[in-house]
């Protein structure tokens, strides 16, 4: 089961609070690897708010937890905040896709992506 | 009194009580800043060379030889930095014929250079506070990102021209992707596109500036936007990274739209950089700079400071950049500092090391050290490789 | 926050007058404003079948008991740290105008809004315009707010 979205990022003031006084705590991965879905794609999906979710893109995947947006309704549209998160999701260009990162979102087993592992996908070597 | 170097605001009304070489007490901070004053204690980092804890000297050595030894260097990041920083940068970019970029997405870059160079009409944000009856935030939600903005300039204060301010004389409007923080506030005023629609919404703009039925949007709702830019005495736009990124390569119609509104009133625009000198960054490139991406796929060694390139950048830049020796200049642990050949710990700017720095708007804010360090600034840390290559 | 209509419905509902009120409806308005305490209801504290919506009662009044004298409750948790409250408030821009005013922090102790460590807190809660006998229902610190960090009970 999943749903295809096109991800927009924000910015989330708690999440700059976060990242400012260190990037490696739980608090930062909480505040940063979390999606926000309409309420239609999260009950297509069968989701509770906090449930994991994996967002594969053309560049990558990671994990992350699915919440309800409180905007009106979005289907087929997400936010994530900007962070190393979503940009392990974005594409080549330096410019995030105006149009959003098209990805699929479907309900997860796995743990939350930690940051050691991002950092180890940014450190692989191989791909230019 | 200090200066919070938490965000390119540069509020210069911190009042703090020092205690024990830390700071206890702090007002007038946003919590944007408060968590920027508390990383004074928090995750510092530490002078290394390839993992192993060296002295200082030593790893400032180190980046000199890493530097005089690339064959193709680039000097990258510098919009956490001082203006006297900046200038030490540029001066070892030009010795060593080594390229220089910062991290914003290149978009961001035309529009800077078009302000810069006057080309867009611009103010300062104290004009702003003083004479704007109309600001308008596009793709920016500064109660997340600059969270003093509306408070200190575009919406709540009292000034000059506008003693009534907010209750009357001020009149805010957003237009945005997603329902922010920012845009609540600005209730019926807020106006929603789609990802990658703000091309077409200033076409619609456009057409309601000639009188003519916009052809897309919700036509009622575009007349009424138009009636009140037409009205605006002294309109302000705030463009952000979410009009950026959806006009790419599009600017000039965004600069379409400005000469249009010129036509019929005054309208300025005012940049909302993130970080507290990436105005000053560009102000000395007098130019839009380079591409990062490109930059980085062609370096053999790479000096980042003022910023965090593999936690703020795409995939495959930050891959590009992390294939290759990196020297870090850097406060705090930083998903760069762990990647790096060589750490270079600094005083943090605006708490420990003084300087000069160029608001969002291009005013100049010099500010003084509040809290004792045995750390050298980034400027006195350039000035010793700048010696040593 | 619990409303009028649910305080009314824990309410005896017999209109008694005991309270000096005409109907239940007034009072259950009264305790909403804090103007009425729920022992000047006497049917309602001394009748044992009134039990369960005494103790309900109690129960949803609690938060308004940690409420300040004008009913201003803050959420620092959500509080942005904007300074939109402090520089709209007219009694911040009265004791302060060179700096609320024109929307710099406040120096003084006069005001009743300020940021502190990164959240605002309140002072000197009398000056209020929804304070005393001559209150005014005055909303420029909640409307202003960009995260509800700031509401009136």
């Amino acid at each position: 089961m999943e749903t295809a979205v096109s991800i927009v990022t924000f910015r989330d003031i708690f999440q700059d609070e976060a990242g400012k006084k260190s990037k490696f705590t739980d608090e930062f991965r909480d505040l940063c690897a979390r999606i926000l879905l309409d309420k239609q794609d999260m009950s297509r999906l069968g989701l509770k708010d906090g449930q994991k979710v994996r967002v594969q893109s053309e560049m990558g995947a990671v994990i992350v937890a699915a919440k309800t947006s409180d905007d009106d309704p979005h289907p087929g549209l997400a936010f994530m905040t900007s962070s190393p998160w979503s940009n392990q999701l974005a594409g080549e260009d330096e410019c995030m896709p105006g149009t959003g990162i098209a990805a699929k979102v479907s309900p997860s087993d796995e743990s939350v992506t930690q940051i050691s592992e991002l950092l180890q996908r940014m450190r692989a070597q191989g791909i230019l | 009194m200090a200066i919070c170097t938490g965000c390119s605001l540069l509020c210069e009304d911190i009042e703090l009580t020092v205690k024990d070489g830390a700071i206890s007490h702090v007002r007038n901070l946003c919590r944007k800043g408060h968590g920027h004053y508390q990383g004074l204690l928090t995750q510092r980092a530490r002078p290394m060379i390839d993992g192993e804890e060296v002295a200082l000297d030593q790893a400032i050595a180190k980046a000199a030889e890493v530097l005089h030894g690339s064959k193709a260097p680039l000097l990258c990041g510098w919009s956490n930095t001082t203006l006297e920083a900046q200038a030490a940068g540029m001066s070892i970019a030009k010795k060593l014929g080594a390229s220089i970029c910062d991290t914003s997405p290149p978009c961001l870059g035309t529009l800077m250079e078009r302000i810069i160079s006057g080309s867009a009409p611009t103010c300062t944000l104290d004009d702003v506070r003083n004479f704007a009856d109309v600001s308008v935030f596009w793709g920016s939600d500064p109660s997340n990102s600059h969270p003093r903005h509306l408070s200190r300039f575009s919406y709540y204060p009292r000034g000059e021209k506008r003693q009534k301010s907010y209750e009357e004389e001020r009149t805010c409007i957003a237009v945005d992707v997603r329902k922010s923080a920012t845009a609540t506030l600005c209730s019926n005023y807020y106006f929603r596109v789609q990802p990658g629609g703000d091309g077409e919404f200033i076409e619609s703009i456009l057409a309601t500036l000639d009188g003519k039925i916009p052809k897309f949007g919700e036509k009622k709702r575009m007349i009424e936007l138009g009636t009140i830019l037409r009205k605006a005495e002294y309109g302000v736009i705030f463009p952000g990274p979410g009009m950026l990124y959806s006009l790419q390569n599009k600017l000039e119609l965004f600069e379409t739209l400005l000469a249009k509104l010129n036509e019929i009133a005054t309208f300025k625009v005012v940049p909302m950089v993130e970080r507290f000198n990436s105005r000053g960054y560009y102000q000395l490139l007098h130019g839009p700079g380079n591409s990062l991406a490109a930059a980085a796929k062609g370096c053999d060694a790479a000096l980042v400071i003022g910023s965090d390139p593999l936690a703020e950048l795409p995939l495959a830049t930050a891959r590009a950049l992390a294939r290759v020796p990196l020297i870090v200049i850097d406060p705090h642990r930083s998903l760069t500092v762990d990647a790096a050949s060589v750490v270079i710990p600094s005083a943090i700017s605006g708490m420990e090391a003084g300087g000069t720095a160029l608001r969002t708007d291009g005013v100049k804010i010099s500010f003084e050290p509040i809290i004792e360090s045995d750390l050298p600034s980034d400027e006195q840390i350039l000035a010793r490789i700048l010696e040593a290559i | 926050m619990v409303s009028a209509m649910e305080i009314y419905m824990l309410l005896p509902k017999t209109n008694c007058k005991k309270c000096g009120l005409p109907t239940c409806m007034a009072f259950a308005v009264g305790l909403l404003s804090r103007e009425k305490k729920i022992d000047e209801c006497p049917p309602l504290i001394e009748e044992k079948k009134y039990e369960a919506k005494l103790k309900k009662l109690r129960e949803v009044m609690a938060p308004l008991e940690t409420a300040s004298e004008t009913g201003l409750i803050i959420h620092p948790e959500k509080c942005f740290g904007c300074g939109n409250c402090v520089v709209a408030c007219p009694v911040n821009v009265a004791a302060e105008p060179t700096r609320c005013g024109v929307g710099l922090g406040p120096q003084g102790d006069k005001v009743i809004l300020r940021v502190e460590d990164g959240v605002v807190i309140c002072n000197n809660l009398k000056e209020c315009r929804r304070f005393g006998p001559n209150k005014v229902l005055c909303n420029a610190c909640t409307a202003t707010c960009p995260s509800k960090a700031i509401e009136f009970v």
